[in-house]
Order: structure tokens, then C-alpha cells, then sequence
């Protein structure tokens, strides 16, 4: 057996009775599902009526509860359900939930909370204030250590194939934090340069935002952060890592999986050398790319951060073979050499002058070696490579350019949003046209010889298949023709070193990248759209962590995916209201403007715009993982691989402390709870007096007025049939005493004024505590409210019957009116225990056998209840309780262990 | 004073990331109340509440001692994030 007694609740009631069985030897297994235990009482300002400061009482008992020998405290835990065994005794399991902080390092310091991005609402302030994602429950907290509120990953960081932290760094931004946001990019995928100017950006196709007014540009967010960093840092922060390690790694091929390769590996102290044999590094990043849309400037500068690692990069070097490598003394290899080469169409005319390949075009071209003034150029395909070709044509001065597609615009797999650019820069697009030949005359290309397609049933790429359409047949002339009809992978290397598939690639492990040669990594596919390297900077970063996981000797399997799983839209849309506000875009140069120049197309959002766009974020996960807490924490507490643990105990009793719920003053619309700023209940008022109140002093929400005419409004939610609410709460009359008390001494000058239909002033001191605040001049006015309404300047007009001053039908202004709201029921105490025969009673509290000779003893064996989850009672009360309860509890184990 | 309808919570308190720079530019010419703060950033007031409040308990923010017959507190920049 792992405990005598299971506590389900650490409030008041839970901790008395834990104390009480803890004291008389049993143990005792506390779990509570907020992060510190106290309850609402250690949130209250004073209690009455001796007007004790509520922390005094409640922190002594909580301290004590979380250092007892013979109690065991599991805070942030949930119990996932209770089932009782055949032996009687229960079998719980508790869900810890994934706080992201180790308690065991945190000290409670608070550093993380003051750098943390992300504005929550505080409910343990009742929402009159915003916490942070990452906090501290409240100052008194036991155990004070920080925990952060996620619902999940965002969806936009989870989509990246890259693992790039969108949600940090557009939260970042937001902030106007640009160069951490930029340094929090470098810790997941260096070329953010790059990335911002070409990236398809899978993360803002998931973005929730989308659902409303329109996704958030977080490519525009990288964008700005990533110019703003760069205008400022001309050379990278950092240098060689000091702590290498002796080890050498080569990478063949500087495209980005290369490149991303060797920065991850460079970092974590290896000496990595990158061989290419072009003449200068980037791959599809220098040689496909053209510079109107990737500035040659932002990939020097982007490079840059791969070199001041001290990676070499030996251009013009071919690789003979991996033999040869591991002769040199690598220790490791990442083969990646992105080569490709253009796909042939296999009609007459191919091999005329002016037939030309996209990537020899399009490396002549950004080369600025090829000059087309006056040609008419035609394209043929409908892929990215297509599309730039022919923009690209158009830069280098030809008459006119003409894309050739056999099937039909949608079906082009090129992006929307380039085909429209190209159109709008003067490129025609002929649908549904396929060449049928090249014609030429002394062997140059004079004509393309098209047929007209229509479409079909779908191929195997999922398409509708073009079919020609006979007669068709025309004549359109062209001195260069562009075919680029797809690519294939590129020349064999090292042959016969390693496993391949029947089209030639390398055979690689999925997970590690790992060839059929130990040490040898390769990159499964080469891609030459620009828009797609984030697919190679993922391959390239895999590589890396499956390398240096070789290369240190782990031989367990390790998985690099390791993301916690996503939060919905529909989770996301279910907790936020959205108010529409319209989206931010980067616009591009007017296209008459750019159509003949390689100037950057695209213009980055403005400072004040980027901060208006990231400021739709939705937080979609709560915490944007933007890693400033991480940065700030000087005791290193803090951990996202954290994940949530289930744990079965097996316990011989259960005792209830699930407290009680607060009556939800919109159930009352006409006192306009929610909508009417300066109407709070009086769980905010005892926040607002207490000494950790959340603002510098008693002050209206509306405008930070301090007030002067304060109402009380009793029996809201309470004694009230038409929100189902029969009960007295008993202690309202009581708590809005105090508060009006409180409140004379905090503002001097104001009125208070308490609208009752009768005082309940029951227990020892209460009646005595009425009349001292009638004598402090607190106005009592018998009279139920019938609405509250709101004037222009905030203040509030209190419609009443005034009963006892004969006044009648009234309506009287404050600045400040509080609900003196009711406690109800809380259905937890019966959700928890699976197949129960736990009953309630007809208020829905847990129902006792015998409220008067068997306090705390519930319909089923075993169980019992303490404190308010079995009726509304006053603190007093409720520890008397909890005493009785723990004393069933020591009783029925007692008899247990008597018949053993 | 008009009185809009009230935005969501959860929007406002975002907001804060956003609006912080503006109040502390606000500020740095010299303390101010809720309402003048928001009468420069053209700014709902209850929000401006919002967002004062929050850059006070993180320390950004600091009031000003406010006589017992005043309304309103003045605040100014902590120290530390003074320009």
C-alpha cells in the first residue's frame, strides 16, 4: 500500500485534514491540480471577523502541510480517476502535469516571469490583471516555483519542418525583442535570411488567425528581425566554439542541408570542413535563385553565420570519394550535394541552338552572363524552376516571354502567388499547350511547333492527364526556349561505396540519415525549388543530431522529433474571442518598377507594422517556447523536453476536499458583470485589498480611478431561485463587512453602501463585527437590486427598492459596485471517482450520511468529504471539518487494521 | 469619455507586448495618469488600465505619491527602464 489516505484538494480543508492524519502517523498523499496549495483562502485579504491577515493563518499550515514527514504534496496534478479494488482499498492515478520547470532547481525568483513574452490573464488575481505564461501562482505559494501554462505546441512551430519556434519568435517581435527573436532562429535553423525571402512558409498555412481575418505574415515578422539584426550586425556575435573537441566531420556539398549540417555540428565543437565544386558556396541558393527574390548581399551574410564558426568551405573541390575522405582523417561524412540536372524532352529539335536547360539558364542568368534583349523567349513546364525562368528572362531583356503548360493553371505546381507576379511583371501563360517540336533553321530555333491539350482522367501524380487534341497543331516563334520539365537526381557519386536504390540515390535510415557505410550520413533528395529549403535545412539538421550522437558513441536509439503534441484550432477558437483587425502584408514593387531590375522584389513590413501584425497572434499553445525564461534563469530550471507523467498509487481511503465553486456573476445579466468594467465581485475586491493586490492601491478597472462610492450588492447567486441558486452562501454578509471595513481604512473619504435583504450574522463576533461597521458609517440599505447600469464616464446606476428607508423605487450612482457573489457546488468531487456510489445531496454537494453524528462520512466506504464539497461553509467552519473527516478517516483505517 | 464595447480580456492583455514601448514613450516626458496616457495613444482607457497595471507589477512602471483628494495616480518610468 503507498498511502493510508488520498486528499483530493489543498485548501484549507485538505491541508487541516492532511495535518490532522499526517500528526496521527498515517501517510497521506495530497494532490492538487493548481501549482501551489492554499486555496482561495491564502488569496483573501483579511477574514473576519477578527480582520487576521488571511497569508498569516494560511501560510504557517501550508508550509507545515508541504514539509510534513508523513505527507506527500503533488501540486499541477489532476486524478485521472479513482477505482476501488477488490480488497477494498482504491487504485488512483494522478496526472502530473508538464510544468516545464524543474522544482527541484527553481528558487522561486521570479526573474523568468518579468522577460516572459506572453500576457495571460492572472485568475489567480480573478483576471483583473495579466500574469505571464511562465509565473509564479501567486507571492505566497507553496512550493513557489514557477510553472508555465501550455495547451500544446503552436501549431505554426509544430508544422515547421525545420523546428523552427515561430510562435517564439513572432511573440519576440511582438515584444520588440528583434534580436533575440533573430537569436532564437539561430538556435533551431541558421540562413534566416534566406528563409525570409523564399521560405513557402508552411507555418502561416497553419496559423489560426487564418480562420478569421487572415493568417499572421510570419515570414514578414523573420523578415523584419532578420534585416533589423543584419543592419546591426554586419559579422556574426559569436566565433569558433572554445570547447572543440577534436573531432572532424567533412560535408559534401554547401547547398543548405550542407550548410545547416555543418553549423549544428560546428557548434557543438566539431571541426567541420564543406567541399563543393562550384565556384563559390550556396547551392540552390546562389545557383537557382534569383537575386530579385534572395539578395545576393543576405546570402553572404547568411553564410556568414556558418563560417564564423570557423567551418571551411572548399570551393571548387571535388570529392573523389568517401575512402578518400576518411583517409584525410574525418571521423564522419554528411554527403549532400544537391545536384540535379534538368529533365530532357525527347522531341525533334532538342539538340537545336537555343534549346536550353532551366539551371544553365538560370546560373547564366543571376550570373548576369546571357543578354536577351530583343529575343522572344518561351518557357516550357509550370513548376517554380519555370516560373523564375522566365522572370528571369524577362530581367535579362527579352521582348517577350511565354510559358507553355499542357495542363491548366490550377494544376501548375508552381505557387500562385509567383505565376500571378510573373503575369503581372508581363509574362504570358499559355494553358493547355505541349511542344510537339523545335523548329529551327541552321541549326538554331527559330519556332516551337505546340498542340493543344485537354485534360483528362488523373495520372499517377494525382493530376488530370493532358491529352492532345488532334488538328491542333500551330506555330509560334522563339529564339531560346526554356524547357523545364522537371529534374532528376544529379550524377552518381562515389559509386560503389555505398547501398543504393534502382533510380541510383543513396540508401539512407529514415530517422538517422545513415548510409550503408558506418559514419556516413546523406541527405535522401535534393530539391532545387528555393521555396522548399526548409526541407533541406530539416535533413540537415537531422544529419547533425544523428552524427553527433555517433560520433560521441551513444548506441541507444534516439528519436530527433521529440514535439509535445499540438493544440487544435478548435481548442485555440474555443478559449479566444477574436476581434477582427486587419492583417499587415509586405507588399511587392510596383511590377512595371521591378520586371527589368534584380532589385529585391519584395518590401519588408514597417517597424510599427510588424509590431500591428504580430500582434494578432492568438498564442495559439499558450507559451511561445520564445525562450527568454530559459535565457534569464540562473538556476538553469527550466526544460521543455519536460513531458506529463502518469503515476498509479494504490491508497486504502479517499478523502474529498474539492472545495467549492463561485457563483458566475454573468448568470446575472442585468447587474452587467463583464460588460460594465467598475462591476467586480467580491473575490476581486478581497484582491484588490489584499497586500499582494494586484494593483498599486484599491482602484477602479476602468481607468485606475481610486473610488469614492462603493456598493455592495449581497446575494448575488445566493437565496435566488431564478438562477437556481436557493442556498445562503453564509458568508457573504460577512466577507462584504469586512471588505467594507477594509475598503474605510484603505480610502478614507469614500461611501460605502451595502444593499442586503437581511443580515446573516450567525457566529461568534459576527453580530458585534455588523454593528462596528455600522458604527465606522458603512450605509446598509435593505433593498434587492434589480439592475446596474453603466454611465458614459464609467460610474454605475444602482436600480433598488429601498425597503427600509422608505424610499421606494430608487437608483443611486457609485463609481464602483461589488457582487457579493454566492458559493455553489463543485461537480469535481464526483467526476473523479469512477463507478462511485459517492451521492449528492439536493444542493449537489457531496451528500454525508449523517451530517450531525457522522460528519464527513459519505455514502460509500472509504470515501469521506471535508470542508466545503460538502456544504457551504465559513473557514472556522470548514477547519473543524476537516478535522471531523480526517478523524472518520483515521477511524475507518483504524478498524481495518484492528480486523487484519 | 465614449465607452466602446468592451474587446475580449485575452486580446487586451496581449496587447500589452505591443503598447509597452508606446507608454513608455508617453512617459518619457514626464508622469501621467491612466486617462492622459490614453488620450495620447487615442487608446480605450479600460485597457490602458490594463496594460499600466501590468507594467507596474513587473516593474517597468512607478507611481508617483497621490494626495488623499485625488483621483487619479500619476506614473512614471521605473528607474531602471528610464531612457
Amino acid at each position: 500500500m503507498d498511502y493510508d489516505a488520498l486528499i483530493v484538494g489543498g485548501g484549507i480543508a485538505g491541508m487541516q485534514s492532511a495535518l490532522t492524519l499526517g500528526d496521527m502517523g498515517y501517510r497521506v498523499l495530497l494532490v492538487e491540480k493548481e501549482p501551489s496549495i492554499g486555496g482561495r483562502m491564502i488569496l483573501l485579504s483579511k477574514v473576519f471577523p477578527t480582520l487576521d491577515c488571511a497569508s498569516c493563518i494560511s501560510t504557517p499550515k501550508m508550509a507545515t502541510t508541504a514539509h510534513h514527514p508523513n505527507i506527500t504534496v503533488m501540486t499541477s496534478a489532476d486524478i485521472d480517476g479513482i477505482e476501488r479494488d477488490t480488497d477494498g482499498s482504491f487504485i488512483a492515478r494522478v496526472r502530473k502535469k508538464s510544468t516545464f520547470v524543474d522544482p527541484t532547481a527553481c528558487i522561486g525568483c521570479a526573474e523568468c516571469e518579468r522577460e516572459c513574452t506572453v500576457a495571460i490573464a492572472d485568475r489567480f488575481n480573478f483576471d483583473l490583471i495579466a500574469s505571464r505564461a511562465i509565473h509564479i501562482a501567486f507571492p505566497q505559494a507553496v512550493p513557489k516555483k514557477a510553472v508555465i501554462a501550455s495547451d500544446g505546441i503552436s501549431p505554426c512551430t509544430y508544422t515547421c519542418p525545420g523546428g523552427v519556434e515561430a510562435h517564439g519568435y513572432v511573440s519576440l517581435v511582438r515584444a520588440g525583442l528583434y534580436e533575440e527573436a533573430f537569436r532564437l532562429h539561430m538556435k533551431d535553423a541558421p540562413l534566416p535570411g534566406s528563409l525570409s525571402r523564399l521560405c513557402y512558409a508552411p507555418c502561416e498555412k497553419q496559423c489560426t488567425r487564418a480562420l478569421a481575418e487572415g493568417k499572421i505574415e510570419i515570414r514578414g515578422a523573420k523578415r523584419f528581425m532578420t534585416d533589423y539584426y543584419y543592419d546591426r550586425h554586419p559579422v556574426p556575435e559569436y566565433g569558433v566554439p572554445a570547447d572543440r573537441n577534436g573531432k572532424r566531420v567533412a560535408v559534401v556539398g554547401s547547398g543548405p542541408a550542407g550548410l545547416t549540417a555543418a553549423y549544428f555540428l560546428a557548434r557543438n565543437g566539431y571541426a567541420v570542413t564543406i567541399f563543393e565544386s562550384a565556384r563559390e558556396a550556396g547551392g540552390v541558393l546562389r545557383d537557382a535563385t534569383p537575386p530579385y527574390r534572395l539578395p545576393r548581399a543576405v546570402l553572404e551574410r547568411d553564410l556568414h553565420n556558418i563560417t564564423a564558426l570557423g567551418v571551411e568551405i572548399r570551393t571548387r573541390t571535388d570529392v573523389a570519394s568517401v575512402a578518400d575522405l576518411k583517409a584525410q582523417g574525418f571521423d564522419a561524412v554528411f554527403i549532400a550535394p544537391g545536384t540535379m540536372k534538368a529533365k530532357e524532352i525527347d522531341i525533334p529539335g532538342k539538340d537545336l541552338g537555343g534549346v536550353v536547360d532551366p539551371l544553365t539558364f538560370l546560373k547564366s542568368a543571376i550570373d548576369s552572363k546571357i543578354d536577351l534583349a530583343g529575343k522572344r523567349v518561351a518557357v516550357v513546364g509550370g513548376g517554380s524552376v519555370a516560373v523564375d525562368s522566365a522572370r528571369m528572362a524577362l530581367r535579362c531583356g527579352a521582348r517577350e516571354v511565354d510559358i507553355y503548360y499542357r495542363r491548366s493553371r490550377k494544376e501548375m505546381p508552381a505557387h500562385e502567388t509567383d505565376v500571378q507576379a510573373a503575369l503581372d511583371e508581363g509574362v504570358k501563360l499559355h494553358e493547355l499547350r505541349a511542344p510537339m517540336r523545335f523548329v529551327g533553321e541552321g541549326g538554331r530555333l527559330t519556332a516551337i511547333a505546340l498542340q493543344e491539350t485537354k485534360l483528362g482522367a488523373p495520372d499517377a501524380s494525382k493530376r488530370a492527364a493532358p491529352e492532345p487534341v488532334a488538328g491542333s497543331e500551330t506555330e509560334v516563334a522563339a529564339e531560346v526556349v526554356i524547357v523545364a520539365v522537371g529534374l532528376l537526381p544529379g550524377a552518381d557519386l562515389f559509386p560503389g561505396e555505398m547501398e543504393r536504390r534502382r533510380d541510383g540515390t543513396l540508401v539512407t535510415n529514415k530517422e538517422t540519415l545513415a548510409t550503408s557505410l558506418v559514419g556516413v550520413y546523406a541527405a535522401r533528395n535534393a530539391i532545387i525549388d528555393p521555396t522548399m529549403i526548409i526541407q533541406s535545412i530539416a535533413l540537415g539538421k537531422r544529419a547533425a543530431f544523428h552524427m553527433d550522437r555517433y560520433l560521441r558513441g551513444e548506441s541507444e536509439p534516439a528519436s530527433f522529433d521529440l514535439r509535445l503534441p499540438r493544440v487544435t484550432h478548435e481548442e485555440v477558437l474555443s478559449r479566444n474571442a477574436i476581434t477582427t483587425r486587419a492583417p499587415e502584408k509586405m507588399r511587392m514593387l510596383d511590377p512595371l518598377e521591378r520586371a527589368r531590375s534584380n532589385a529585391e522584389i519584395e518590401v519588408a513590413l514597417s517597424e510599427d507594422a510588424v509590431r500591428a501584425e504580430t500582434g494578432r497572434c492568438l498564442d495559439c499553445g499558450i507559451c511561445s517556447q520564445c525562450h527568454q525564461c530559459v535565457e534569464t534563469c540562473p538556476a538553469d530550471a527550466i526544460h521543455f523536453d519536460m513531458r506529463p507523467e502518469l503515476v498509479s498509487v494504490r491508497v486504502r481511503s479517499t478523502l474529498l476536499a474539492t472545495g467549492f465553486q463561485l457563483f458566475d456573476a454573468r448568470r446575472k445579466p442585468l447587474y452587467g458583470y463583464g460588460r460594465h468594467a467598475n462591476v467586480v465581485t467580491a473575490m476581486q475586491m478581497d484582491r484588490l485589498l489584499a497586500p499582494t493586490r494586484p494593483y498599486n492601491a484599491v482602484l477602479r478597472p476602468s481607468d485606475g480611478k481610486a473610488p469614492s462610492n462603493i456598493a455592495f450588492v449581497l446575494c448575488t447567486g445566493s437565496r435566488d431561485c431564478t438562477v437556481d441558486s436557493r442556498l445562503c452562501s453564509r458568508v457573504c454578509c460577512m466577507y462584504s463587512i469586512k471588505q467594507a471595513q477594509l475598503l474605510m481604512g484603505a480610502l478614507p473619504l469614500a461611501e460605502v453602501t451595502i444593499y442586503f435583504m437581511d443580515i446573516r450574522a450567525f457566529g461568534k463576533g459576527y453580530d458585534e463585527f455588523f454593528e462596528q461597521a455600522k458604527g465606522m458609517g458603512v450605509y446598509f440599505v435593505k433593498g434587492r437590486v434589480a439592475k446596474i447600469e453603466e454611465t458614459t464616464d464609467g460610474d454605475l446606476l444602482v436600480s433598488h427598492e429601498d425597503i427600509s428607508g422608505g424610499a421606494g423605487k430608487t437608483v443611486a450612482q457609485h463609481d464602483l459596485v461589488v457582487l457579493s457573489v454566492g458559493l455553489t457546488a463543485n461537480p469535481k468531487a464526483f467526476s473523479i471517482l469512477k463507478d462511485a456510489n459517492v451521492e449528492a445531496d439536493a444542493f449537489n454537494f457531496v451528500r454525508e450520511v449523517d451530517e450531525d453524528l457522522e460528519p464527513g462520512r459519505t455514502t460509500m466506504e472509504g470515501v469521506f468529504v471535508a470542508g466545503t464539497a460538502a456544504g457551504i461553509r465559513d473557514i472556522p467552519d470548514t477547519i473543524v471539518h476537516a478535522s471531523a473527516a480526517a478523524l472518520q478517516v483515521a477511524a475507518y483505517l483504524r478498524t481495518g487494521e484492528v480486523n487484519q | 469619455m465614449s465607452r466602446a464595447a468592451p474587446r475580449p480580456l485575452a486580446e487586451v492583455l496581449r496587447d500589452e507586448m505591443v503598447m509597452r514601448d508606446r507608454i513608455a514613450a508617453v512617459l518619457g516626458d514626464g508622469a501621467k495618469t491612466i486617462p492622459e496616457i490614453a488620450e495620447l495613444l487615442g487608446a480605450p482607457v479600460s485597457e490602458v488600465t490594463q496594460w499600466v497595471m501590468a507594467m507596474w507589477r513587473y516593474g517597468r512602471l512607478e507611481e508617483r505619491p497621490k494626495p488623499k483628494v485625488d483621483d487619479y495616480f500619476q506614473y512614471e518610468l521605473a528607474k531602471r527602464h528610464s531612457p
